[in-house]
């Protein structure tokens, strides 16, 4: 997405379903269950604007049940129902002609490529009739606005990279970005999920989507008052500032070194706080991982399950952390909407809540005062300097973000600001999101991007009718200027709704800030300017942008060729444990890969070892149960919750559990290529077909068939427990984010 | 509320994803034992394309309520806005009314852990029950009273599609009537 046309965020937002979508299309979430309240808005869409549902999933879902047309499609083909409806829509000229000519970049590549994906052939491919791809090819070439929603079904499979690619591919060609009703909705599965993808929470970005460069690093280093040598210091060796570090998918590996790593040190110490490590695949590795550590440290309101699953004896600390309620802040929306939350009562008992202890960890370490001096920073005279000896929080946090983060925008997001929105929030209208009476003039959470402090945010991205000061933008030039000799601005027509600067421009930099907005700036201006708009503390570009209409980061063109990928275009590739051998000589997966995130990754070499589907014939698709999130060890505290499913299961055909014996409820044991098994109920269940078996991942404390209750500290053991369906989640990453194919595997099931 | 007022539940096939939110949030509000479902979610045609359908099932609070009918010791009471009641004092747990009651309402307890609440047990419509008000021997024995405080009852107020629809009769048919009409008119 990101790479597509600048930001890899929900486009539009829930509201405006409600408001104006007419066809939804929904590939790999299951809303119904993972965002029930999101769901709604999905239903009233039907309601009110007749809207059509269309929900593609490899099981008949609670969100499928309330579909207008339900596609069942084969796990990790997204691609190739992609390209069936593009055919379609190519072949029939019903392409947003110039929309393509004026805003994108590459189509004509994306066309070829769609030339060779007949109904026919993208129904074998996926399992869907080729009729059922022409009904729904023509349903959404007529039916407009339409949005497409996705979530974790898209992400996790080898090719994730390339299905967030493909469906803002679709949106383009139909001319549904930038529109009210249409855009891409991707869902974010958890509270604050979008906040913590914001703020980076991962091993390849500073917060803010800012990267790992150097320039990135001083940046940083100027808004937290530290030198940047300070920080360099810190780090083994400077390369490795500017290295990624291991991803939360393969971590383990820096432990056990069982595949080739690149890194200054294997992993000795491991820190958890916020993540359920059974959310993880390779549940074997990880524990053998959590065995081997030097040091594991867990900060939790609840036993994680790091602590039940490993056989480490000593030096295993678990830090009780305090839950949300506990604590203040604010926290951002699916919709890239800010929340402000209030403490409902005093962390319980001895516990802290997570910033405590953080500083009483830098404390400890002896970095405390550098570690929080970014909260007593401000801007003077365009300087960006110390202003003050003492900080609030989490006000002054909020307030250090707001500073420092330019790239998506969140200059505006002053906690003064967010507090009023969450005392003001009846005064907005829940489809527009607009403010009324003294909230007139703001969107509800300022959307980012919210440019500055008088901006009321953006509530639908890369909309050209609108003008930047009321949320309107372009897309965002962030690929360069030109490629093979094409400009990347948009089109000389495309001139965003005020902007006094007709058609498209670059992203504002220093350099250039005089001629595109055709200006002179004073001396005093240009000493005080930073390099480019992602790094100016001064804020006059962005000041001098606004004046203009302008948006500070471009109006370019979306592209959908991304030329530094392995596929530049979007290329169907078999998972890399397929039901398809003959499909797998066709649309082979990627060579293998020699360092992602500093290890190295097996691609066709795993494919190929073997022809998998002789010895595990069945389709494993995951899935979540409405009543647990995650690895679910919160909600499985809570007895009414646990009573709903008592125990692990999987769903599975009753044609294919009594062709193995199995009747319904029994017990039986599932095989996966890596050599793991694990023992679960089966439920006899039409919503899978035979050849597929459907479970959810949201159990853990046993492992194996191995009861774990004897390892939960004392008066800790949730109602229930069960087999993580993690054990035997296949082996299988993305070629880019190296997360792992939860979603598309083998298994073999056998009678317990 | 006029005077006329007859408190209906509806919950709209339509909406209802079997989320479980009303009959957990039900739970947790009068702190039912687990295992008593005041109010229950149920999916008919589970995973059979093109029929599965979802609901969420309670005491309807009848007009001519047959478990006031048959209860042999008269703890039924209807209260004027149409909430069916019981005293749970009078009860003696004989299992009548689940016999006439055409939606599996009452509920009964499986082990003595549940003694204390009485011998059966069903939807108040969050109207508490014949003792005081708000009080702790009303809270203990029938759960919230949040009718009493002006509160729409706990399961539709958390209902995550709006599907479960609770309120004078007559303004809940307006809202379904209205959902309704629109439905296909692309108003
Ligand atoms: S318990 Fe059953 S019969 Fe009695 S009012 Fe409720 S739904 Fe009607
Ligand atoms: S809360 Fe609403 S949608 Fe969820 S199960 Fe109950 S009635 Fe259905």
């Amino acid at each position: 997405m990101a790479n597509t046309w600048g930001y890899g965020a929900m486009t539009n937002h829930f509201g405006d379903i409600v408001g104006h979508s007419k066809a939804i299309f929904v590939i790999g979430a299951n809303s119904a269950v993972a965002n029930p309240i999101g769901f709604k808005h999905m239903l009233q869409a039907k309601d009110r604007n007749n809207a059509k549902l269309i929900v593609v999933d490899p099981v008949y879902t609670r969100s499928a049940a309330k579909a207008d047309h339900y596609l069942r499609i084969r796990s990790g083909t997204d691609i190739a129902l992609i390209y069936g409806i593009l055919h379609v829509i190519f072949k029939n000229g019903w392409e947003d002609k110039q929309f393509i000519e004026q805003r994108t970049y590459g189509i004509e590549d994306v066309k070829k490529e769609a030339e060779k994906w007949t109904p026919e052939v993208a129904s074998d491919v996926t399992g869907i009739p080729a009729e059922q791809i022409v009904q729904i090819a023509t349903l959404l070439a007529k039916t407009k606005p339409a949005t497409v929603v996705w979530a974790l079904g898209i992400t996790q499979h080898s090719v994730g990279s390339s299905n967030t690619r493909i469906l803002p591919i679709l949106q383009l060609v139909l001319g549904n970005m930038g529109k009210k009703g249409g855009g891409c909705n991707i869902i974010r599965g958890h509270d604050n999920v979008q906040g913590s993808t914001d703020m980076c929470n991962l091993a390849d970005s500073l917060p803010g989507y800012y990267g790992l460069a150097d320039g990135s690093w001083k940046h940083f280093a100027k808004g937290w008052g530290v030198d940047f040598e300070w920080i360099q210091k810190r780090f083994f060796e400077p390369k490795w500032m500017n290295a990624k570090g291991f991803s939360l998918a393969k971590w383990y590996q820096g432990v056990l070194q069982e595949e080739k790593t690149y890194s200054s040190s294997p992993i000795r110490a491991l820190w958890i706080q916020g993540t359920g490590i059974t959310s993880m695949s390779q549940t074997l590795k990880v524990k053998e991982a959590l065995d081997k550590l030097d040091l594991l440290v867990i900060a939790e309101p609840f036993v994680n399950e790091a602590a039940v699953i490993t056989d480490k004896k000593d030096d295993v600390y678990i830090l009780p952390a305090c839950t949300q309620f506990e604590t203040e802040g604010s926290v951002t929306a699916t919709n890239r909407s800010a929340q402000w939350r209030s403490k409902v009562i005093e962390p319980l008992y001895e516990s802290k809540s997570d910033e405590q202890i953080m500083f009483e960890f830098a404390k400890k370490f002896g970095f405390y005062d550098e570690f929080v001096r970014g909260m007593m920073m401000g801007v003077k005279e365009g300087k960006i300097q110390q202003v003050k000896k003492d900080f609030v929080w989490p006000d002054d946090a909020s307030d250090e973000i707001a500073r420092i983060i330019k790239t998506i925008g969140l200059d505006g997001w002053t906690a003064k600001r967010l507090r009023k929105h969450q005392e003001n929030w009846h005064m907005f209208d829940p489809i527009t999101l607009e403010g009324k009476g003294p909230m007139k003039g703001e969107y509800y959470g300022l959307p980012w991007p919210c440019w500055n402090e008088n901006h009321g945010g953006s509530p639908i991205l890369y909309d050209v009718d609108t003008s930047v000061k009321e949320g309107g933008m372009g897309f965002r030039n962030r690929f360069g200027l030109e490629h093979n000799g094409v400009s990347q601005m948009a089109d000389d027509k495309v001139t965003v709704k005020g902007s006094l600067v007709q058609g498209g421009y670059p992203e504002i930099t220093k350099d250039n800030i005089e001629k595109v907005l055709g200006i002179t700036l004073s001396d005093a201006e240009k000493a005080l300017i930073g390099a480019n708009w992602k790094v100016d503390y001064s804020g006059i570009i962005e000041k001098k942008c606004m004046e203009k209409g302008v948006a500070p980061y471009g109006n370019a063109r979306a592209r959908a060729i991304v030329w530094e990928f392995p596929d530049p275009v979007p290329m169907h590739r078999e998972p890399i444990h397929s039901p398809r051998t003959d499909l797998v000589a066709k649309y082979p997966t990627y060579e293998d890969q020699k360092n992602n995130f500093r290890v190295e990754v097996k691609y066709k070499s795993e494919q190929q070892k073997q022809d998998w589907v002789k010895d595990f014939p069945t389709m494993i698709v995951s899935m979540r149960v409405v009543n647990l999130s995650g690895a679910g060890m919160l909600e499985r505290t809570s007895k009414y919750l646990s009573h709903i499913t008592p125990e692990m299961f999987a769903n599975i055909h009753p044609d294919l559990a009594l062709s193995y014996g199995i009747r319904d409820g029994e017990d039986m044991w599932l095989h996966a290529p890596h050599g793991t098994k694990i023992k679960v109920k089966a439920h006899h269940n039409v919503s899978v077909t035979p050849d597929r078996i459907c479970l959810p991942y949201n159990f853990a404390g046993v492992f194996q068939g191995v009861d774990l209750s004897a390892n939960y500290p004392e008066g800790t053991k949730p109602y229930t427990i069960g087999e993580s369906s993690n054990i035997i989640t296949n082996y299988g990453f993305d070629i880019i984010t190296q997360i792992s194919e939860y979603n598309a595997g083998l298994c073999r099931v056998e009678k317990a | 509320m006029s005077e006329m007022a007859r408190m209906k539940f509806y919950c709209d096939d339509k909406r209802c994803i079997e989320c479980f939110a009303c009959s957990v949030a039900c739970a947790e509000a009068h702190e039912l034992p687990v295992g008593i479902s005041r109010r229950k979610v149920v999916t008919l045609f589970d995973g059979v394309e093109g029929k599965e359908i979802s609901t969420s099932i309670a005491c309807m609070h009848c007009t001519d309520a047959p478990c006031e009918q048959v209860c042999p010791v008269d703890c039924f009471y209807i209260r004027e806005d149409g909430i069916v009641l019981h005293d749970k004092d009078k009860c003696i747990g004989c299992g009548y009314c689940l016999y006439a009651c055409p939606f599996g309402a009452p509920q009964f307890p499986r082990d003595g852990a549940f003694g204390h609440k009485g011998s059966m047990d069903k939807c108040t419509m969050c109207a508490g029950g014949p003792l005081e008000t708000n009080s702790k021997e009303e809270r203990e024995l029938y759960g919230q009273n949040r009718i009493a405080e002006g509160k729409v009852p706990m399961c539709a107020a958390v209902c995550s599609t709006n599907a479960l629809l609770v309120g004078d009769a007559e303004m809940v048919s307006d809202i379904y009537r209205n959902r309704v009409a629109s439905r296909g008119k692309n108003a």
